[in-house]
């Protein structure tokens, strides 16, 4: 029982202790802190591949696309009810965006979408800015600018429409403390027509006479939020142009062959319906997503006549596939890749020459598949990392060590008094080694702690500094792909960490341990 | 009750080797107070730590109730100092991070395992406190050592000698730390305890001390002495 009981008592009247605890808790918050971000980006990695994609991917890697992506959609829901939910197609290609009020040109990567359908397939309807306040409102379809005006009691406001999806997202919005936000943070209004200058969370239009809808109708499009906005040192976007308000993407079709048809680049005018934030940086800072129909239409991606007066097939660049619920990922692969399989043959006789071709070059994948370089060497960096920061934690091992050391040093009396009334060497190195436990769950209990809590502001932790200095900014969203730096800790991670602390610091008090069992009574009495 | 024989003991000092006791024998009866005199270096301190099993002799044997100490296993001869025998010390050795309450029961929780240590804790602490208490120190319980003066931490180490009821008690040298009247305080309470049936044997070197004794043995140069060379002035008392 002494062993327990002057373990206990040591550690909390002698001051030394207070350093082993001091340092065991430092290491235990930094490797936690390198775990829980390394694996929170692991995790958002996979998490943001998998809403990005939907689970399940056809492609051929060609800007051109292939064709036959309806038929295979219908042989699809037709031949695997049990396994496929919901198929979508989408087209990707490249552009210059340019926003005619102002100067601003941009490449940027367009992906033409069935906004309902891809948001069912993928998670891309929830990082919707508008949709977000006022639900129902986004749409790909064309239209003209909501101008905000004064109702005939003279209040400022928008078009009924908007003001009845606002008032539906408050009514079903369930914190509190999200309405609190909107609402000291109240749209902006700009004179129309649309000036350059402001900027806001919510920014729309504002005219003479009573709210409505003004200007020519044109398609919607929704832009990546980086792409033209730029963020405040709190992390929130500024928006400088007004919902409505006219942008431009400039296009290059491409034959079934990849050739460029020898036409002038086509443009295409659009109204910025909402913005995207899907969290990872290269997708928002590039991406613009407009009507799959418009766009396939614009690169000639519809049925075109040939000289010899046949028509092309309507082509797309992808066809995303949500699974039903419960069917695995590689399970579905393998069905939707046996269908594809047995698809093509069907249909042989129907197809000439160049859909062949693109057609045999389809791939089908799982959305981890798509990602898993990047996965694996994110996973092998997180090894290398928090295998380094452990490595960098071996110093509180040795520190224990040498505070342990200087411990027995000075109750070299001690150590002879307990063992004169009967303590067993075993005993006075137990009780060293359950002292340096006691420093250890101490140690490690403060440094889950102060971890957690440094995990958990992470961002607002930057986010201050910045404002104090933005080179301070060390989180670089173009670095990392993630705008923001992960911020939980995972349970199983903080348990293990704590338990190695513990581990490591009785260890580290071994040898003094040793050294403390080996003390001659007689000479540790005469010891002053 | 305590019997050594032709106990030889020498420590290594550099090259040379210093003999302390050389072929030293002698008993104690049960309820004995013996005391052993002997100048400073004579090897008194040695020879008592080596009756508590504390050091280990070089030649020759300690038998204690019939068993013969360093023919027993280690765990056995920490038995034996645990429960057996009780020290005294001349500087007090109590652990200063302890009360006075903890000390006294630091016997105790070498004895007791984890778990009978609680089976057991309310019957050692009233024990402790009835020590304390003949010691004279129960309002004291929550003290530092620090907070004592000599005497009263020469009473605690007496406490926590007796805590365990132990046969044997072993003062070496228990008022050679204090003044003269608080030295008087603890031979008192030492002989009050020998009266009590505690067998006690003491180290010293003052013969004033050496009165309370039944019987007083002198070591000289790490040998007995007959008392007759002691009387007639042949060796220094």
């Amino acid at each position: 029982m002494y062993k327990w009981f002057l373990a206990w008592r040591y550690l909390h009247t002698k001051l030394i202790a207070f350093f082993g605890v001091a340092a065991v808790s430092l290491c235990v918050a930094m490797v936690l802190v390198v775990l829980s971000v390394m694996g929170g980006f692991l995790d958002s990695v996979r998490t943001r591949s998998k809403g990005l994609f939907g689970d399940i991917v056809m492609a051929n890697a060609t800007l051109q696309g292939f064709p036959m992506y309806q038929e295979f959609t219908d042989y699809l829901l037709k031949e695997l009810p049990d396994t496929v939910a919901l198929s979508t197609p989408a087209i990707n290609s490249y552009g210059v965006f340019r926003v005619p009020a102002t100067t601003q040109t941009v490449p940027t990567r367009i992906m033409g979408i069935c906004l309902d359908d891809y948001a069912r397939v993928t998670e891309f309807g929830e990082g919707l800015h508008y949709e977000r306040y006022y639900p129902g409102t986004t749409s790909l379809e064309k239209q003209q600018i909501p101008v905000a005006g004064h109702t005939a009691s003279g209040k400022l406001e928008l078009p009924k429409e908007l003001e009845e999806a606002n008032r539906q997202w408050r009514a079903a919005e369930t914190n509190p403390k999200a309405i609190e936000t909107f609402d000291e943070l109240p749209y902006v209004t700009v004179a129309y027509p649309l000036t350059d200058g402001y900027s806001s969370e919510r920014m729309f239009a504002e005219g003479l006479g009573e709210p409505g809808y003004r200007n020519k109708a044109l398609p919607g499009a929704i832009l990546g939020c980086d792409l033209v906005f730029y963020r405040n040192a709190d992390g929130r976007f500024s928006r400088h142009l007004a919902r409505g308000a006219t942008v431009a993407v400039t296009l290059m079709p491409l034959s079934t062959t990849g050739n460029v048809g020898g036409e002038p680049p086509v443009k295409l005018l659009m109204r910025y319906s909402d913005d995207s934030h899907t969290g990872i940086f290269e997708v928002d800072s590039l991406q613009m997503y407009v009507d799959f129909q418009t766009l396939q239409h614009k690169l000639a991606m519809d049925p075109q006549e040939r000289m010899d007066g046949t028509m092309t097939r309507a082509r797309t660049n992808q066809l995303l596939i949500k699974l039903k619920e419960g069917v695995g990922l590689n399970e579905g692969k393998a069905a939707i890749q046996a269908a594809w399989m047995e698809f093509l043959v069907l249909n042989a006789g129907v197809l000439d020459a160049y859909d062949i071709r693109l057609l045999g070059s389809v791939r089908v994948s799982t959305w981890e598949d798509l990602q898993r370089d990047f996965i694996a060497a994110v996973e092998k960096e997180k090894v290398l990392v928090t295998s380094l920061f452990g490595l960098i934690s071996m110093v509180a091992v040795v520190l224990v060590g040498c505070i342990f050391y200087m411990i027995v040093e000075k109750k070299t009396r001690d150590i002879g008094i307990v063992k004169a009334l009967g303590g067993s060497a075993r005993g006075v190195a137990a009780l060293f080694v359950a002292y340096a436990g006691a420093v250890g769950i101490v140690g490690a209990i403060l440094g889950v702690f102060l971890g957690c809590l440094f995990v958990w502001n992470v961002n607002d932790i930057q986010d201050l500094l910045a404002q104090l200095n933005p080179q301070l900014r060390i989180w670089s969203p173009d670095v990392y792909s993630f705008d923001k730096i992960p911020e939980v800790v995972k349970q199983a991670d903080a348990v293990w960490v704590g338990v190695m602390a513990i581990v490591a610091s009785m260890v580290g008090s071994l040898v003094p341990a040793i050294l403390a069992a080996r003390v001659w009574p007689v000479k540790a009495l005469r010891y002053e | 009750m305590l019997k050594a024989h032709n106990i030889h003991k020498s420590y290594k000092m550099g090259p040379s080797e210093l003999r302390v006791l050389r072929g030293v024998g002698l008993s104690a009866e049960r309820g004995e107070f013996l005391v052993i005199m002997g100048s400073s270096g004579s090897g008194k301190s040695t020879l008592l730590h080596i009756l508590g099993a504390l050091d280990t002799p070089d030649q020759g044997s300690v038998e204690f109730g019939g068993r013969r100490l360093f023919d027993m296993p280690t765990s056995l001869r920490e038995q034996f100092r645990n429960r057996e025998v009780g020290f005294v010390f001349q500087f007090y050795h109590l652990l200063p991070e302890l009360t006075v309450l903890e000390n006294v029961l630091l016997p105790a929780l070498v004895k007791h395992s984890f778990f009978s240590w609680f089976k057991n804790r309310s019957d050692t602490r009233r024990a402790a406190a009835k020590m304390l208490d003949r010691v004279g120190l129960l309002q004291r319980v929550k003290h530092r050592p620090a907070e004592l003066s000599g005497g009263e931490r020469q009473r605690v180490a007496i406490a926590r000698a007796l805590i365990n009821s132990p046969s044997l008690l072993l003062a070496d040298e228990p008022t050679g730390n204090l003044d003269a009247s608080m030295g008087a305080d603890i031979l008192n309470l030492l002989t009050e305890l020998n009266k009590d049936g505690q067998t006690v044997v003491m180290v010293t070197h003052d013969p004033v001390v050496a009165k309370r004794a039944h019987r007083v043995v002198s070591l000289h140069d790490g040998e007995i002495v007959e008392p007759e060379m002691v009387s007639s002035g042949l060796l220094p008392a």
